[in-house]
């Protein structure tokens, strides 16, 4: 099942990415290149919607990783919202939920940001 | 089926998400066979290793130029699930005892992971190729 990400901008200028699918070493190739169009684009707050990832692994969580250096690289910053229960334990595991706060909806990512 | 009934599902793959889709499928089957949700945690950690180890196995597990299968069984059997894949890459004995990296490091992750999310994490090469063994209690 291949990662799919859609891209859409708030009124605000906050990009979101809606992933749908397995955030796996099949998959984290098309966020980091959603990442790094909207970086190119000059986006320097991103959301990641996680609502419809199914399944997280290490290789996935690297692309995350990568795209909150990019972010941060240009002084911007990174938030994830949704994340299911296997993601946050994978976030928990690798005391990465340290790194990255996560919000239980997109409104709430959105909301101070 | 109850908890106490076995289970057990083979495959052989080539292709890396061809062998992903497989191993989902695997621990689906397991889930309704037992008639667990999706949030079931034991089940949901095994996957995660089972995860780890397996797309490790789909990507460095095969000589560069060839098209050697992974082979792959899952079993359930007395409350415990095992999960053996078998592949033809390079021995991979110094990576087994690899830490969790620092938070930086967007690598190296995955047998650490495995590590504790399973009862048990077996390895060991046999002539040729690589056989690993997962095992969760449920």
């Amino acid at each position: 099942m291949a990662l799919d990400v859609q891209t859409r901008q708030t009124d605000g200028g906050i990009i979101v990415l809606a992933a749908t699918g397995r955030l796996d070493v099949a998959g984290a190739p098309a966020l980091k290149d959603a990442v790094s169009e909207a970086a190119k684009n000059g986006s320097s707050r991103v959301v990641i919607d996680m609502e419809g990832i199914s399944f997280v692994d290490s290789t996935g969580l690297g692309s995350v990783i990568s795209a909150l250096k990019q972010i941060r690289g240009s002084q911007g910053d990174l938030r994830l919202a949704a994340p299911n229960q296997q993601v946050r334990v994978v976030l928990e595991l690798t005391t990465l939920d340290r790194v990255f706060p996560y919000y239980a909806t997109v409104e709430e990512a959105l909301t101070g940001f | 089926m109850g908890s106490k009934q076995p289970f057990e599902f083979r495959a052989r793959f080539i292709e890396l998400d061809e062998g992903l889709e497989v191993l989902h499928t695997s621990v689906e089957r397991l889930r309704q066979a037992m008639g667990r949700t999706v949030d079931d945690r034991p089940l949901m950690l095994f996957e995660t290793a089972l995860g780890e180890i397996g797309s490790n196995v789909l990507t460095h597990g095969r000589p560069p130029g060839t098209e050697m299968p992974v082979d792959y069984v899952l079993r359930f059997e007395g409350g415990v699930v095992e999960a053996s894949l078998t592949d033809s890459g390079a021995p991979v004995h110094e990576h087994l005892k690899r830490e969790m990296p620092a938070h930086e490091s967007e690598r190296g992750r995955g047998l650490a992971m495995a590590r504790s999310l399973l009862d048990e994490l077996g390895y060991r090469r046999d002539g040729d190729v690589n056989r690993w063994r997962l095992v969760k209690r449920l």
